[in-house]
């Protein structure tokens, strides 16, 4: 009973492949223009505080937000190493992290005092929960130094809305997994294979995760490129048995990708690292750096704004009370929309 | 306003609420429409403020596999936005759900309609198998109906990817009287068979109009279970006495389906006895149900908008009201309606209050939902 779509495969239904893949130029863009906008917005920040004062700022560029990034995916693994999270969790953690990270910029939700690790964090207990491996908030949060369990929870919105609430992910280690399981039924199999292969292919996955290689290759190109980093002539046999059309672009993507995990799955340079953060500290959106007059300004505009409901609700009562007992309010009403503000009030008490 | 919220406002402007329709400890259900179209939505409201460790798991995994699964025969998730603190599914709007139907008296089913929502649920079953995911709380109530009669699976509150061999899984899952043998017993290494049980239970419902196996413990519902298909010996499920929470309750003997389904053709006896082997590895898969000679025999499923359709809105009643008042030898007017006359009430379906109850019922969050 063939459906419509049997021609899709599973993976080419799935929100990863329809959402979450770029080319290496789309990738470029997107971070460009969201570096754009909001050094743009931060920019006219910096002058509302003060005027004049952004032109003394050196804002962090597209590359240097991508270098922080990395850092960040770092520490991700140190912090599943410390709770020996599987692995599933890891990968999971990193992917929310970089997707993140392609509708947010570091310069908004870094400031150090208020914010700080807590994109990441939340991103890591999110994985924890869309995998299958819950752990309670108050023993994750115990665990790290300087951090409530509210911390964690204010972004987890956030978060969640970035990844357009999208939590399933197709992981590399899990297609490697499968390319180790099909090689072992090589039928001119001739040499043995040693568990050591997997292991360096997996740590070849690993590496993959701190470079841009998820965002534009499939896991099962991924996988292939980290098993030929490790045997290319049993990859590349295995490949041929697979009788895709399309082997030679095949072998070209495995090479790009082979690449990028050469040159680029490392940890950043820690110097070149902690010079950028250092102008990051002066850049912050000062809207979210608490103290600073436009934090202040902000906060004042937010008060204001309840205020003003306070006093329209407070009002439309008195209004039904006093007014005629037809009530005049009905006219106010938009026709059939939902107060959704007022409607969730009465919720949260 | 950062992007990301300003996308997240613009998703919630393309919904509107009309009118709550059913409300449970940690959800409220509205009737809702989409604003340019105007058409007809459910939208799920999940207030997240009150878990301690923010979106629970119920709401991530319905989430995170409606988000995938797009399939006639499954709900379809049109989208997700966040409120404050409230988290909030916009899903299609649908009438009724099975438990409903069967549960209408002024109903009468043909053998062909029962075919028509078998070949519908298995369909949609083997979508989410071949998507390796278990549903994990198949049961009447949660397979809804639309207006035009197509059915779909729903609520994946408890659904998980399938483990790899040797991953262990919480076997405190699907509700009580569709869990199969497995599960009660403690297993926790498990497959898509524990779906197709409950499928073969459901299957049974829709035959006998009332549930097929309605223990009143877990204890009790490997008796009623026993009772129903005979003790299980070590040659037909091996090894099942080496479960954990394994107990002898008693031998009791095999009485051939027969006796109880009086009417039901042979065809149909078989597929039933496949979904409800007791060794999980030797039951029906949902895409071998789906070749099995019973759907290709006559009579021919029922064209779903042909199929028959809620009178009235039953009122809301817990499910524990049925528990253990059940008489087993009843057959109810099922398969035995296929020579009568009774004509068929073909009315469309009542548009007044208490539509979303069917919604409603279904939020229930005080079952045990272990995190494995």
């Amino acid at each position: 009973m063939s459906t419509p779509q049997a021609k899709v495969t599973l993976f080419e239904a799935s929100t990863q492949y329809k959402n979450w893949r770029y080319s290496v130029a789309q990738l470029a863009r997107i971070r460009r223009d969201l570096n754009d906008a909001a050094v743009a917005i931060i920019r006219t920040k910096f002058d509302t505080d003060e005027l004049g004062s952004s032109s003394n700022v050196s804002f962090l560029n597209a590359d240097e937000e991508v270098l922080l990034v990395k850092l960040y995916i770092t520490k991700i693994t140190q912090l599943c190493g410390l709770f020996r999270f599987p692995e599933e969790v890891e990968a999971t953690a990193i992917t929310f992290l970089k997707r993140f990270y392609l509708k947010n910029t570091v310069m908004d939700w870094h400031p150090k005092n208020v914010m700080f690790t807590i994109a990441r964090l939340t991103a890591l207990f999110l994985a924890t929960k869309t995998t299958n491996n819950p752990i309670s908030l108050e023993i994750y949060t115990k665990h790290i130094p300087n951090t409530a369990p509210n911390d964690v929870l204010d972004l987890e919105f956030l978060v969640a809305q970035s990844l357009g609430f999208e939590f399933a992910v197709w992981l590399s280690h899990r297609a490697l997994w499968g390319i180790w399981l099909d090689i072992q039924n090589l039928p001119d199999l001739t040499e043995k294979l040693q568990p050591e292969l997997y292991d360096t292919a997996l740590n070849h996955i690993r590496a993959s995760r701190l470079t841009d290689a998820e965002l534009i290759y499939t896991p099962s190109q991924i996988a292939l490129a980290a098993f030929s980093l490790s045997w290319p002539e049993l990859a590349s046999q295995w490949a041929a048995t697979k009788e895709s059309t399309e082997l030679t672009s095949l072998s070209q993507i495995t090479e790009d990708i082979k690449l990028m995990i050469t040159s680029c799955g490392r940890a950043p340079n820690i110097e070149s690292v902690r010079e950028v953060d250092r102008r990051l500290k002066l850049c912050k959106n000062p809207e979210k750096v608490i103290g600073s007059k436009a934090y202040l300004a902000r906060k004042r505009e937010e008060d204001r704004k309840v205020e003003e409901r306070r006093n329209k609700k407070v009002g439309s009562q008195k209004g039904t009370d006093e007014s005629d007992p037809f009530g005049n309010e009905l006219s106010q009403r938009k026709g059939g929309l939902v107060d959704y503000e007022d409607d969730d009030d009465d919720d949260d008490a | 306003m950062d992007t990301v919220e300003k996308a997240n406002a613009e998703r919630q402007r393309r919904w509107v609420k009309d009118r709550k329709v059913g409300e449970g400890t940690y959800a409220v259900v509205y009737q809702g429409r989409e604003a340019s179209t105007g058409r007809k939505v459910a939208i799920k409201k999940i207030k997240v403020g009150q878990f301690k460790d923010g979106l629970d798991m119920s709401a991530i995994r319905e989430v995170k596999y409606l988000r995938e699964l797009k399939h006639p025969n499954v709900i379809e998730l049109l989208d997700v936005f966040s409120s404050k603190t409230n988290l909030n599914l916009v899903l299609e709007f649908l009438d009724s759900d099975l438990e409903m139907i069967i549960k209408d008296r002024s109903l009468v089913f043909l053998p062909a309609d029962i075919k028509s929502w078998m070949a519908m649920t298995f369909r949609g079953l083997e979508f989410c198998h071949r998507n390796f995911i278990l549903h994990r709380d198949l049961k009447p109530n949660n397979l809804l109906i639309a207006s035009d009669g197509e059915l779909k699976i729903a609520d994946f509150g408890l659904a998980r990817d399938f483990a790899d061999p040797g991953y262990k899984m919480t076997c405190q899952v699907i509700t009580r009287w569709y869990r199969p043998p497995e599960l009660l017993f403690g297993g926790r290494y498990y497959g898509s068979g524990v779906d197709i049980w409950s499928v073969g239970c459901i299957f049974a419902e829709l035959m006998l109009r009332i549930p097929y196996l309605p223990g009143e413990s877990d204890m009790d519902q490997l008796k009623t279970i026993f009772r129903a298909l005979g003790t299980p010996t070590e040659e037909e499920w091996p090894g099942h006495t080496k479960l954990p929470d394994y107990v002898p309750v008693g031998q009791f003997p095999k009485t051939p389906l027969r006796d109880l389904f009086t009417a039901a053709s042979a065809d149909t006896l078989n597929l039933l006895s496949k979904c409800l082997i007791y060794e999980p590895r030797k039951r029906i898969t949902a895409r071998e149900a789906l070749h099995h000679p019973y759907f290709f025999a006559l009579p021919y499923p029922t064209f779903p908008s042909k199929l028959p359709k809620c009178t009235t809105q039953m009122a809301a009643r817990p499910l524990e009201e049925v528990d253990g008042n059940v008489e087993m030898n009843s057959t109810g007017p099922g398969v035995k309606a296929r020579n009568s006359n009774l004509k068929r009430k073909l009315t469309s379906p009542d548009v007044g209050e208490g539509k979303g109850r069917s919604i409603a019922r279904r939020l229930d969050f005080s079952r045990h939902t272990p995190g494995s």
